[in-house]
């Protein structure tokens, strides 16, 4: 199917256009994005899959030797600082990789929907030191590769991720009647049963009970974490014996492997009340905060009949005329107005990286070389400084202040979504704020008006173009067509 | 559209002098060149088209309290006398000490060769680049640090953000800017109400941020501008009583098309506060060795407009100021405002190039030939030793 308009194409269901980039010109063309980028290696972690699970392994045993060390009495806090800078070094560089990500990649659909399923299944750096490093690895391991192909699969390798145990809890729980609770005290944790179901599948007021919560919470316990080897394992000595009810199917463990949860997890996933939930939720994102129920339906109906195929999903979404119409319903989030700014101003790879390099020059080194820098080096070292922090509030910084820190969600629900949430006197303001510095920083010579052209093409309402033609300077030119009504919508 | 030129920073230190690197601003960029020599040149932009005929207002012209009814004083009003004829908007009175020390002066009905369209940018682009036409696409004070004898000493700070137009082009400068974005200008939020006027969500927003203190504070304080224009002065004045010769930077809010008193007074103010901190922070000695010329990329309309403003023009006003001026005059040769006398019966006639101003300013500061300045600097200027700019 030949898109009605390319342009919408870019914005509402990617990270907007890029001077260049050919908007995608077929709904086969979006979807045909998600194969492509299911495979493409992310440029997080920044040591790939292996060496990050190398990197945070190795983290973990040193934060435990020195913890055990500190409780002989012989704390070091060296080992501990260097370790803590170390972690907010790689969540620095893996941050910022997230942002070149989808600066940089032509798959803007598959970069959105990336960015919707790590939302959806939401895990925080902010967690512990070692989730500076798990984070990221999770998306890349869990999430890109599997938001293409059925439910089932993505869930699974969401849920059974240590990210998402350490996240919730899931690593302390252990059944009330397990063998570790019976031996030292510990008890059940339903923190990622309640939001498995809740968040992750069923979806909230969908009829499930407490006593459905505690049901999952006991199907999941032997799930915990080999921080060690930093991999999923199941602990017979964590688990409480079968066999539970939940929503009408008795989990009895029959074979004893701990595989109860798997069936669980495929029973979640199967169940209509999650397919509802999931549909609705992507057409709230990319459509409208009023989810025309047509369209879900539709969505639901090629749910059902590709047993949960998430492309099929997606084709169904995009198929409906709904798709196509009344575009401008939703805000831009932050991390999607700062992605799309940058697209926008089509800064080559490099340079972006060069902010990288800024941020890392400015960190403080308090070594005798520094201590012994003369005049001249303290100058240069305030210059350092000043780069690093411009750098900072260009991009990561620029988020945090815009309340969408990377990978930082402020609860397991995610970021919200609803278009008042992102459209308020402050958000506005540091909008605004941000569009200057870029502006001033990156746009001092450039036309207002064919950087318009470059943002939004015929998205551009008429008036808009006349107001940009018109401004008192081209920097000011600038900001406003960042600034604009339409680079915020979608 | 790409960024690769002049975007990687490079790492090399700067500012041994570290005068003003703890306090100063960094959004708008100061641009320098570094020069042997004493006398310095700085060069002010004010863009958006600043109203020269509400500045240093003509109410000694019969014509002009017909032609602007509610923004025209009379020294009766309020208005500060200078000679008689011209008299200065008490916005600017900050600077009357500098007149009446011989440090400062006026020259009326000058505008850059751009005719006839009246777009801020083109205007601009015009107004830096020197040239006569779209075609240059260096800055004519970049094109200066070329023809300065002795320039042979020249140190340059290899700095970023992003030159402006009038400093770039192929002969070394730096650019420094501070930490602070500082608040926007006041025709720069009109401009703003304009863009959401159709989004009442955007619009609404807009109007609570503006009664926000928070977001107020960050966008649109008063206060924090001030500070941030002054800093920006500073900064360039510690420059230049260091290294530096030649410092150049923008004041934006001059597009007064609505309420044009209210925001003629604030930009009017950020002026002021720039000359007086850029005094206070050269220092007698260098103050007395320097040029200020602030300029703008054309003037507004002779008549007031319906909305209590101005409209683009033609005819400006450029403001020169520093002990090495030909001080406390307005000079230019005034064509008058009746109505046969304004260009396209609308705008005040530009009887002279301000470019031939600047030249005039190299000149004196540099003892550049007027020979090269139009021939490497200001091409199709016409430009000789016996320009009155060069005399008093």
């Amino acid at each position: 199917m030949a898109l009605p308009n390319p342009t919408l194409a870019a914005i509402r269901y990617g990270y907007g256009l890029r001077p260049g980039e050919e908007p995608p010109r077929d709904v086969e063309a979006l979807l045909g994005q998600i194969e492509e980028g299911a495979i493409e290696k992310p440029r997080f972690p920044r040591e790939g899959i292996a060496g990050r699970l190398d990197t945070a392994t190795r983290v973990v045993s040193l934060l435990a030797a020195e913890a055990k060390a500190r409780k002989a009495g012989n704390p070091n806090e060296d080992v501990r600082k260097a370790t803590q800078n170390e972690a907010r070094h790689i969540y620095r560089q893996d941050a910022m990789a997230r942002l070149a990500q989808a600066i940089h990649s032509p798959l803007g659909f598959y970069e959105r929907l990336a960015s919707f399923w790590t939302d959806h299944f939401s895990t925080s750096v902010m967690k512990s030191l070692p989730m500076r490093m798990i984070v990221p690895l999770y998306e890349a391991q869990a999430i890109r590769p599997n938001l293409g192909g059925s439910f089932t699969r993505l869930l699974s390798a969401a849920i059974l991720h240590p990210a998402m145990l350490i996240y919730l809890d899931q690593d302390q729980s252990v059944g009330p009647d397990s063998v570790a609770a019976r031996r030292n005290g510990r008890g059940l944790n339903e923190n990622l049963g309640r939001e498995l179901l809740e968040l992750h599948t069923l979806g909230a007021g969908s009829g499930y009970t407490q006593d459905d919560v505690r049901a999952a919470a006991l199907i999941l316990t032997g799930l915990s974490v080999d921080n060690r080897a930093m991999q999923v394992v199941y602990q017979p000595r964590f688990a409480e014996a079968g066999p539970v009810d939940l929503l009408g199917r008795t989990y009895r463990d029959d074979e004893g492997d701990g595989q109860d949860h798997v069936l669980m997890l495929e029973d979640l996933a199967a169940n209509p009340k999650t397919a509802q939930h999931i549909c609705g939720k992507l057409v709230r994102h990319f459509i409208a905060d009023d989810a025309p129920p047509e369209m879900v339906a539709a969505m639901v109906a090629a749910w059902t009949k590709s047993r949960g195929n998430l492309t099929e999903v997606y084709r169904a979404m995009l198929a409906h005329p709904r798709a196509w119409s009344d575009p401008g319903q939703k805000i831009k989030q932050p991390f999607e107005f700062v992605v799309s700014g940058f697209r926008a101003l089509d800064l080559p790879e490099r340079n972006f990286g060069n902010l990288l390099r800024d941020m890392d020059d400015g960190d403080e080194d308090e070594g005798p070389v520094q201590k012994a820098m003369d005049l001249t080096g303290m100058a240069a070292r305030e210059d350092t400084k000043k780069k690093a922090g411009r750098a900072n509030a260009l991009t990561l910084g620029a988020l945090q202040r815009m309340g969408q820190p990377i990978w930082q969600p402020p609860s397991p629900a995610g970021f919200a979504d609803e278009a008042s949430v992102w459209l308020t006197p402050s958000q506005l303001s540091e909008r605004i704020s941000w569009s200057r510095m870029v502006a001033r920083i990156f746009g001092q010579k450039m036309e207002p008006s064919v950087f318009l052209q470059a943002a939004l093409a015929d998205a551009a309402h008429p008036e808009t173009s006349r107001i940009i033609a018109q401004a008192p300077n081209k920097v000011h030119g600038i900001t406003m067509v960042l600034a604009s009504a339409e680079f915020n919508r979608r | 559209m790409s960024f690769d030129n002049g975007f990687r920073l490079s790492r090399r230190g700067f500012l041994a002098g570290a005068c003003c690197v703890a306090a100063s601003p960094i959004l708008t960029p100061v641009s320098f060149a570094a020069m042997p020599g004493d006398n310095r040149f700085v060069t002010i932009i004010l863009r958006g088209a600043m109203d020269g005929l509400d500045f240093v207002q003509p109410y000694g012209d019969p014509a002009y309290a017909a032609l602007r009814p509610k923004l025209g004083l009379r020294p009766d009003t309020g208005l500060i006398d200078l000679d008689g004829f011209f008299g200065l908007n008490p916005a600017a009175s900050a600077l009357m000490p500098l007149w009446q020390a011989g440090e400062l002066s006026f020259v009326h009905a000058v505008s850059t060769p751009y005719r006839d369209q009246r777009s801020h940018f083109d205007g601009q682009d015009m107004l830096e680049t020197g040239g006569n036409g779209k075609g240059e696409r260096t800055g004519w004070l970049n094109r200066t640090l070329a023809v300065i004898p002795r320039s042979n000493a020249r140190k340059a700070i290899d700095i970023n953000t992003s030159m402006e137009l009038i400093l770039s082009g192929p002969n070394e400068a730096d650019s420094w800017s501070s930490q602070s974005n500082f608040a926007l200008a006041q025709d720069e939020i009109a401009f703003l109400d304009r863009l959401y006027a159709g989004d009442p969500a955007f619009a609404k927003a807009m109007e609570e941020a503006k009664k926000t203190d928070m977001s107020a504070d960050s966008l649109y304080g008063d206060a924090k501008r001030g500070a941030g224009i002054a800093d920006m002065a500073k900064l360039a004045g510690g420059m230049l009583r260091e290294d530096y010769r030649i410092a150049s930077f923008s004041i934006n809010g001059w597009d007064t098309h609505v309420g044009q008193q209210g925001q003629f007074k604030k930009a009017v103010g950020d002026l002021s506060t720039a000359i007086v901190a850029l005094k206070a922070a050269l220092g007698e000695d260098a103050w007395k060795k320097t040029v200020v010329l602030a300029m703008t990329e054309f003037g507004r309309t002779a008549r007031e407009n319906g909305t209590n403003g101005t409209d683009h023009g033609t005819g400006g006003l450029a403001v020169l100021a520093g002990g090495a001026i030909p001080g406390g005059k307005v000079l230019g040769k005034w064509p008058g405002l009746s109505e046969d006398k304004l260009l396209d019966r609308r705008d005040l006639m530009p009887t002279g190039d301000v470019r031939e101003v600047a030249a005039a300013m190299l000149s004196r500061q540099f003892g550049i030939e007027p020979d090269t300045l139009t021939a490497k600097v200001f091409p199709g200027l016409s430009f000789d030793t016996s320009s009155a700019y060069l005399k008093g």
